[in-house]
């Protein structure tokens, strides 16, 4: 059952539509994913969603009220991390916590949230003296201290060294396994394949595609390479004959193998049974950036072309 | 909702009393003038001839305590403000259900708390170091204290609903405050300002709000004319603040 429901949803600035008729709907449970260029309405979009920004056109429908007209109701039950929000220099991590649960009818016990935020004796800490990841899991913290059933989280990871990244991507799995939905706003394409059930390209103001990651990455050719130094000499056109393999190349003592389905298995038999062995083995797939690329730079030639 | 009022206002309340620079102008301040001018300018205790025998220390007082006020109103709410909006906090308090607008009561209420502690510690210091009199029609100080905390809040409202950051809210701030302080006396006490001079000072809300204080420190009903102005001041500015107020 889709808890998010944007149908058409049109925001104008300065009459120019940044926002130009995206239609999505978030299931129960998932973590969304929304991604795209700067600019391209990734923001104004889950602002639309919180009820921050009053669209100019199409309907949205969160838990199946109207972010504008059940305000209350909608702040109570969805939680948010915003881009650049900060919080007060000489706030405490729990004085902050504290603040926030007061704020709602059904406050979380955020004590418990403490361990697995990795913010276990940082109650009496500073908001100036957290590291980039404790603010940004503080956010998170804040962000689910109303027990919400959606948890909106738009760029949390920019501006985080990759150790700080991957601790705070272990937090919002840890809140999707909690049973809440997630809608994640990111740039960082490694991000989204990790976490997103699906995701939904944006791109100047228009949906470019929704889709599973692999789904996506699908889109642009499921072809792998296979590269490696063979330890004893094997015969390109045998290689060739496999039906999954669609190219041979050599580079000096290196295979390079181009093939589809099934190929990593079929190219490895056939060396096994040749009592050959593949050295150096390295396979190669299309990865969501590959994928994010060619869709957004399609977008563009079409418009441009 | 109270205890959502009550958390913001205590929170905020603590965050007021960990900036130092907060504590020194908004509190302490107004009391140390005082003592200053008292203890360095001579004469400043013993009756003037050009203030037709008052003492300079019992025209300042008042003053001081406007001066107090203006600090908090003008300098230390604007800043605070602009700070909040460009941390985006009140936007994402926006998310929640507590409306932002809790959060300027809290302030209101905070810097409401800290003028009249400041204002006490400078009345008791007059009183024990300079004899000042305590305020002799304490009910018409207190309705003048009020209102002048009121109508220059409420400027300070206004600066901080405009205000995009801190160092705007800042710049705009003491932009009001100087010239609010030059014709509240600061520098040239009233009486002894040209008459042009002390007509514009009497339409300026720190400028009636230190006359009120003054007369009713020494037992004379404040003017209709300077309690108006600090009425009209509030309404008007504050009905202007409300409307051009945005939460990001």
């Amino acid at each position: 059952m889709p808890v998010i429901e944007v149908e058409n949803l049109v925001k104008t600035y300065d009459g120019t539509n940044v926002v130009d008729g995206i239609s999505f709907s978030v299931e129960e449970g998932e973590i969304f994913g929304i991604v795209g260029p700067n600019g391209a309405g990734k923001t104004t979009t889950v602002e639309s969603v919180e009820g921050l920004r009053r669209p100019d056109g199409g309907s949205i429908r969160v838990l199946g009220l109207d972010p504008i007209r059940d305000r209350y109701q909608i702040t109570q039950r969805v939680g948010a991390q915003l881009q650049e929000s900060r919080l007060q220099d000489k706030i405490t991590v729990g004085e902050a916590l504290d603040l926030y649960a007061s704020f709602y009818d059904d406050p979380a016990d955020w004590r418990s949230f403490l361990d697995w935020l990795g913010l276990e004796g940082r109650v009496g800490t500073r908001y100036a003296k957290l590291s980039g990841g404790q603010k940004q899991r503080l956010a998170v913290a804040l962000a689910l201290v109303g027990s919400p059933e959606i948890a909106i989280l738009d760029e949390l990871t920019t501006g985080l060294d990759p150790k700080a990244r991957r601790s705070v991507w272990d937090t919002i799995e840890q809140i999707r396994d909690d049973g809440v939905t997630v809608v994640l706003v990111t740039h960082f394409m490694e991000e989204a394949e990790r976490l997103c059930d699906r995701i939904m390209v944006v791109d100047r103001g228009f949906v470019v595609a929704i889709d599973t990651p692999t789904g996506l990455i699908d889109r642009i050719g499921s072809e792998q390479r296979l590269r490696f130094r063979p330890s004893a000499p094997v015969d390109d056109a045998v290689l060739a004959e496999l039906p999954e393999v669609t190219a041979v190349r050599r580079d000096g003592a290196q295979v390079e193998v181009v093939g589809t389905g099934n190929v990593v298995h079929a190219v490895t038999a056939l060396l096994a049974q040749q009592r050959v062995i593949a050295e150096g083995l390295r396979i190669e797939q299309n990865s969501l950036e590959d994928a994010y690329l060619a869709l957004t730079d399609q977008e563009i030639t079409e418009e441009e072309g | 909702m109270m205890s959502a009022t009550m958390g913001i206002t205590r929170s905020e309340t603590k965050l007021f009393v960990r900036d130092p620079i907060n504590l020194f102008f908004g509190l302490v301040f107004p009391a140390l003038l005082l003592l200053a001018l008292g203890l360095f300018f001579p004469g400043f205790d013993e009756p003037a001839a050009d203030l037709d025998g008052a003492r300079y220390i019992d025209v300042y007082s008042p003053i001081v305590l406007g001066l107090g006020i203006a600090t908090l109103g003008l300098v230390t709410l604007p800043i605070i403000l602009g700070t909040y909006r460009q941390f985006g906090i009140l936007r994402r308090l926006r998310t929640t259900p507590v409306h932002p607008a809790r959060l300027l009561w809290a302030q209101m209420i905070v810097h409401l708390v800290v003028a009249v502690v400041s204002a006490l510690m400078a009345i008791i210091f007059a009183r024990l170091v300079f004899d000042v009199p305590i305020p002799e029609s304490p009910v018409w100080f207190v309705v003048a204290f009020l209102l002048a905390a009121a109508s220059v809040f409420t400027i300070g409202l206004l600066v901080g609903a405009v205000a995009r950051s801190t160092t705007s809210g800042q710049a705009i701030g003491m932009g009001i405050y100087f010239p609010m302080l030059f014709l509240a006396g600061v520098w040239i006490p009233r009486d002894l300002m040209p008459g042009g001079l002390r007509t514009v000072s009497d339409f300026t809300p720190l400028g009636a709000a230190v006359q009120a204080l003054d007369d009713s420190w020494f037992g004379i009903t404040p003017s209709f004319t300077h309690l108006a102005v600090m009425i009209a001041y509030t309404v008007v500015v504050g009905f202007v603040a409300v409307r051009v107020f945005r939460w990001e």
